[in-house]
């Protein structure tokens, strides 16, 4: 079995990569023309496929003998239209070309963004309601480019008849990544800690990795929405503990109630800003919910599809993503194969 | 009046946000190779159709204007048709990668009977307009002199020097600062009138896919002089426009709301220092204050995009002189080609 992914160089990507290896899966790594690949410690099995989603000509090469398509790639930084035009048009050239390939499956890399969380009330699952239009527009560029891109891909899976799974990670954390927007705002090594007992819906890099391998073996998986969370979450105030304490970083924590907080904003927006469309993401309503409402998450659905559980716990996924770091070639696989799987 | 897009990207946004607002004005369809790009604009701006092929659009919908704003080496094909179609065009800065394509565009306009009009945003700014208020009622005296520079890094690498995309100016002569030369040009020309002769000098001083990064011009023209710069290197990002009058100066960051003004003042000769930096602290930090509040809501430094369409529409609806006419745009284009690196120019 052989799968195309896109993003391979990214920082869910390249554990993608290693998390199909260790399932026995071929890999084809499509990466940016200029990306530097040497720290990842690829083996020489893993092809290389160097183009840019939104420019290159001949992607249906990518596509030759490939079995499952990964899509991973998306556009995270810079403005609006940089990342709607790389994330969405990109996927658009990009499944242009899968159209014109034998390749019928599909796994793509969605968001929790797409909800609407405003709309949410206590759990927060795969039957909450999504962001609709033209809401979704106040959401800010990363949002409206998640959710176009799975409206994109969806569309033509229909058309053409593939086999899709869409996977929803919440806050996906790792080495270098442990600040996640969940915990509210920082002010230089000082941090206001907005509802310190939230539960912040999170999974480790490598833990999500998991996942896309498992769901490219999975037929069960075939069809499927299937967001990724490791189990509940940890806290704010406990995770963000954990966090300063991980990068060596001393700094004050202010607690505030959600409650009060959430009052604020919403007063500050309608009267201060008079609902105005540029204001800071934290005292925009529903980008402030996005990231801080107090709602309660499950990996439910994916434990009963895929029989799945995160193959790292808490404290290995703390020591992977801020202890000493192991050079890539000697990194141990983190599952064992008793990590349910079906073929 | 029935408007329609070509491009739904980038500058795009900034033309739909403000059409939405102009009264008489009528968002009729938007056009864009993806097709989600085209459905997404129209969705978000109650535009009632998208399209993927512009002939079809321009054949279907029959726009009164049409907004060309696509990557530039792609307008002189795009804002051909529209002319053809029956169409006045506005389209986006470069207007065309050559002059030639620019007669040829001007030349059709006029045996349609429509307007092909370039545009100079930074022209409209509140800043530039308000000089322009004070040089029309005689207190600035004549304009002598203009400084143009603008203090933008271009070399990050999600802009111009992507170095996994080539970014589409970097076909243009000059590469990316081209994409800027009529904001230098135009503001030159409004200030001093059309150029007699340049003196060009391009440079790269970093690496970079780009071919030049910094540029530098002294400009003669009919009725002054003109300083024209773009640097990728100085920072922080600036705007910095200076006119020099007979009687008065005026210093602008048309990225800002800043605009301050010295001229001559009733008080002792030896005060006049005093009394000039206290009125320019003044306006300083009202300029400021002003600065952070347009982050929150509206054009922001696109103010000027704004009023130069709020203003062309006013006009073709009154069959009036348009802010911009096409001999403008001609001269402007004269100077930008002279600013062009010497072996590039066409």
């Amino acid at each position: 079995m052989k799968a195309l992914v896109t993003g391979a160089n990214g920082f869910l990507g390249r554990h993608v990569v290693q998390a199909l290896l260790a399932r026995g899966i071929d890999v084809r790594a499509m990466v940016r023309p200029a990306a530097r690949l040497d720290a990842f410690g690829w083996p020489s099995s893993v092809e290389i496929f160097r183009a840019d989603l939104r420019t290159s000509r001949e992607l249906v090469r990518a596509f030759a003998d490939v079995d499952v398509l990964i899509h991973l790639a998306a556009v995270v930084s810079g403005g609006e239209d940089a990342q709607f035009s790389g994330t969405v048009a990109g996927t658009e050239r990009l499944l242009d070309a899968m159209a014109g390939s034998s390749c019928r499956r599909l796994v793509l890399c969605s968001s929790f963004s797409v909800y609407d969380y405003s709309a949410t009330r206590g759990t927060l699952d795969e039957n909450s309601p999504l962001q609709q239009t033209p809401d979704v527009y106040s959401r800010g560029g990363y949002t409206i480019a998640k959710w176009w891109q799975e409206r994109v891909t969806r569309r033509e899976a229909e058309k053409h008849g593939w086999d899709l799974t869409v996977i929803r990670p919440g806050f996906i954390w790792g080495r270098d990544h442990g600040y996640l927007a969940a915990l509210g705002q920082q002010i230089g090594r000082h941090h206001i800690v907005i509802g310190p007992l939230t539960r912040i819906p999170m999974t480790h890099v490598e833990n999500c990795a998991d996942v896309f391998a498992l769901a490219a073996l999975d037929p069960r998986a075939r069809g499927q929405t299937l967001n990724v969370v490791d189990g509940p979450g940890e806290r704010v105030w406990a995770y963000l503990s954990d966090h300063m304490r991980g990068i060596g970083e001393p700094g004050w924590r202010l607690p505030i109630p959600h409650w009060l907080a959430s009052a604020a904003v919403r007063l500050a927006f309608v009267t201060v800003f008079r609902r105005a469309t540029k204001v800071p993401a934290i005292l925009t309503p529903k980008k402030f919910d996005a990231m801080l409402k107090p709602l309660r998450f499950d990996d439910r659905k994916l434990r009963e599809t895929l029989g799945w559980k995160p193959p790292l716990d808490y404290r290995q996924c703390l020591a992977r993503t801020y202890g000493p770091e192991s050079s890539p070639a000697e990194a141990p696989v983190p599952w064992s194969s008793g990590t349910a799987t079906s073929t | 009046m029935k408007a329609a897009l070509i491009g739904a990207g980038q500058i795009a946004r900034q033309h739909l946000a403000c059409l939405n607002t102009l009264p008489g004005v009528e968002l009729a369809a938007i056009c864009d190779l993806s097709p989600a790009t085209a459905e997404a604009a129209a969705e978000r701006y109650g535009i009632p159709a998208w399209f993927t092929d512009h002939r079809a659009m321009l054949e279907k919908v029959r726009p009164d204007v049409v907004h060309v704003t696509t990557p530039p080496t792609s307008h002189f094909r795009l804002a051909m048709d529209s002319l053809d179609a029956g169409a006045h065009v506005i389209v986006e800065k470069p207007a065309t990668s050559t002059f030639e394509e620019l007669e040829t565009l001007t030349r059709r306009a006029t045996e349609t009977g429509r307007h092909i009009v370039e545009d100079y945003n930074y022209l409209f700014n509140h800043a530039p307009q308000e000089i322009l208020r004070h040089i029309e009622s005689g207190a600035f005296g004549a304009v002598t002199h203009v400084e143009v520079l603008i203090c933008l890094d271009i070399l990050g690498p999600g802009g111009f020097a992507d170095p996994n995309s080539p970014h589409p100016a970097l076909n243009l002569a000059g590469g990316a600062i081209a994409d800027f030369l009529p904001h230098l040009a135009s503001l030159a020309h409004v200030f001093v009138g059309p150029h007699r002769t340049a003196r060009t000098a391009w440079s790269k001083r970093k690496p970079s896919p780009l071919p030049f990064d910094e540029f530098r011009c002294i400009v003669d023209a009919e009725r002054g002089s003109a300083v024209l710069g773009f640097s990728s290197s100085a920072q922080p990002d600036a705007f910095w426009l200076r006119v020099y009058g007979e009687r008065m100066q005026a210093t602008a960051n048309l990225f800002e709301t800043r605009l301050t003004f010295d001229g001559p003042r009733n008080v002792p000769k030896p005060l006049r220092p005093f009394f000039s930096g206290l009125d320019e602290g003044r306006d300083i930090r009202r300029a400021a204050l002003a600065t952070l509040l347009r982050k929150f809501k509206g054009p922001g430094a696109y103010e000027g995009l704004w009023e130069f369409l709020a203003r062309t529409y006013r006009a073709l609806a009154d069959d009036a002189v348009l802010p911009i006419t096409s001999s403008d745009v001609l001269a402007v284009n004269r100077m930008v080609e002279a600013l062009k690196p010497a072996e590039q120019r066409a």
